[in-house]
């Protein structure tokens, strides 16, 4: 690779700065890191049980965002209908509306007549895991869907006009074609969403509350850690979370790199 | 085989309005324009991925206007091929097989004989992404065809190839319509490449049909003026048709004799393909129907088999003469040199303006 010239060194700069940065704040956590209330918080039962639920909630959260934004990104990214603009648009209102007013608007919503006959008579979502998962799906599904958009836009149309004229069914050619093409994006779209939705904290708050033991996700276990000044079990679980956000981006980046270059 | 009952589509804001043609079992028809022409379009709306507005598409009699793009049983061959390039070579060309089903004893024999032909036996365990250019070619030509296609449809598919592989390759398309008996449609900018492979021609522009038959019919004697400058035709004179093969064209010296009365009365062109205007000695005899224009030359370019002189005659006119390279050398014409030229009246021919 060629060295880049005088101008350009100074973007390596930024680049570095960037990663300084984020890296400081990381370092800047073991000042206040003592071992033995990392050691307590790490085997606590109450810090298993809030990476059990934020492990569980954020995989079914992804999981259904995916199965609905799969088909929605793939309708966005081949056909042009009514309303698409709009839907378009829409994408990116998780990114615009902050968490906590989200959250809020999904806590309103339960409280209008239709909101509280779906409480009644389907799943009762306000305050219980539903909630969780509902709080975490709303919060990512817009960059779930505008991720795998940029994954189908990848893949030329031409591919799949050819394998229709080869006797593929629009179904066959997008499982055997579409599909496999973009499962680069697939994977990054699935990792980065759970991440995000791992993560997720003010929608979460807002609908399903900050109770121990029941509505306790890792970043609502950080909250209530923080609020009664532990400051030492508040980094050893913002270190957990790191750990697993780290792992996940690490795992993906290894799956993707191995996939690109085979 | 292909027939094309006055197709009209629509793509964006382009429309492509009532083209007709038909394309018989085994023929070769090209579909040559320039770019924007509607060539895409066309070929889109006999794919099937987009709606005609009217009109009907129809194969070996079926009417398929509205069948769905898997059911038409065509072989397509789009510009940048299409290869799947998460398959192997071997996956490729057996895809449509496996889309439709075909137990392998049913396919094996035609596939066998296609990478036979195209010489792509030792190909079919790489991936698409390690062949070359020629290769992918013969690859994407070997997918299309494995299917048994009715028709089949090359959109510019040997376009982005240097010249002697092109060449190659026409041969090999050559050879496999010939030994499969295929009907092909083929979409071109090149008249080169339309001549070599097609038996007709059909010229597109700005979504009209401008001209359909023979290709020498067509090379030869262009209808209008937008189809001859397509073909480039630069020797184009204003003329006024006097009566049946005569026509009054000032730039060529006054009353000419030509062909193509269809073009009517009134004001027409003149036009003469530039490898048809004679170079001739001053002294040389005068020939029957023939028309001697002096002048000098203002340009001459040698292009290694060929040349090609700009002449100014005495008129005013300019014309564009094509003749050997050898001719050239012979006679040592150069930019400024006096000269003559012959316009054999047989050459001669009146078009639309």
């Amino acid at each position: 690779m060629a060295m880049p010239g005088k101008g350009f060194r100074a973007s390596i700069g930024a680049a570095l700065t960037v990663l300084a940065l984020y890296a400081g704040l990381i370092v800047s956590l073991f000042w206040f890191l003592d071992p033995a209330t990392l050691r307590e918080t790490l085997f606590s039962e109450r810090t298993a049980f809030s990476i059990r639920l934020s492990l569980l909630a954020a995989t079914v959260a992804t999981l259904l965002a995916l199965l609905l934004a799969i088909p929605a990104a793939y309708a966005l990214s081949r056909y042009r209908f009514w309303g698409r603009e709009a839907a378009e648009t829409v994408l990116e209102f998780p990114i615009i509306v902050s968490p906590a007013a989200l959250g809020a608007i999904i806590l309103i919503f339960f409280n209008n007549p239709l909101g509280e006959w779906i409480q009644e008579n389907t799943i009762y979502f306000v305050f219980g895991f539903a909630g969780i998962v509902l709080a975490q799906f709303i919060t990512v599904l817009g960059l779930a869907v505008r991720m795998l958009k940029a994954a189908f836009d990848e893949v030329p149309v031409e591919l799949e006009t050819v394998a229709r004229t080869l006797g593929a069914s629009p179904r066959h050619g997008f499982f055997t074609v579409t599909l496999p093409l973009a499962r680069n994006g697939l994977i990054a779209a699935f990792i980065l969403t759970w991440a995000k939705a791992l993560g997720e904290f003010g929608a979460t708050l807002m609908v399903a509350g900050s109770m121990a033991m029941r509505t306790e996700t890792l970043p609502i276990a950080i909250f209530l850690k923080l609020s009664s000044a532990d400051i030492e079990g508040t980094v050893a679980l913002i270190l957990v979370l790191v750990a697993i956000g780290l792992t996940a981006l690490f795992a993906a980046r290894r799956i993707l790199g191995r996939s690109v270059h085979a | 085989m292909l027939e094309l009952e006055t197709l009209s589509a629509r793509a964006g804001g382009f429309r492509l309005d009532g083209v007709s043609l038909t394309v018989g079992a085994g023929e070769c028809h090209a579909v040559l324009g320039p770019s924007g022409s509607g060539k895409s379009t066309l070929l889109a709306a006999v794919l099937g991925t987009l709606p005609v507005s009217s009109g009907h598409v129809r194969l070996a009699g079926q009417d398929i206007t509205r069948l769905p793009v898997e059911h038409r049983h065509l072989g397509y061959v789009p510009q940048q091929l299409g290869l799947f390039p998460h398959l192997s070579v071997r996956d490729n060309v057996r895809y449509s097989a496996r889309a439709r089903r075909v137990p392998e004893a049913e396919y094996r024999p035609l596939l066998d004989r296609l990478t036979e032909i195209t010489g792509i036996g030792a190909l079919l365990d790489r991936r698409v992404s390690t062949l070359s250019g020629g290769e992918r070619q013969r690859v994407a030509l070997v997918r299309a065809l494995a299917a048994n296609p009715r028709l089949v449809l090359l959109d510019e598919p040997f376009t982005a190839l240097n010249e002697s592989l092109r060449r190659e390759l026409w041969w090999l398309m050559k050879d496999l319509q010939r030994e499969r008996g295929l009907t092909v449609l083929l979409v071109t900018h090149d008249l080169t490449e339309a001549y070599f492979l097609a038996d007709h021609i059909t010229v597109l522009i700005d979504g009209r049909q401008e001209q359909s038959g023979a290709k020498a019919t067509v090379y030869r004697r262009p209808a209008s003026e937008p189809v001859a400058r397509f073909l480039g035709l630069k020797n184009l004179y204003p003329a006024r048709r006097l009566e049946a093969g005569i026509v009054d064209c000032p730039a060529l010296g006054g009353r000419l004799a030509a062909s193509g009365d269809a073009a009517g009365d009134g004001e027409t062109l003149l036009a003469i393909r530039a490898e048809h205007v004679a170079l001739r000695q001053p002294d040389d005899p005068p020939r029957d129907g023939e028309t001697r224009l002096t002048g000098r030359f203002e340009a001459v370019l040698d292009l290694g088999e060929a040349a090609l002189l700009h002449f100014r005659a005495d008129s005013g006119a300019l014309l564009e003469v094509r003749c050997g390279s050898r001719v050239l050398r012979k006679y040592g014409w150069q930019a400024g040199s006096p000269g003559t030229v012959g316009l054999p009246a047989a050459d001669l021919f009146i078009l639309r303006r």
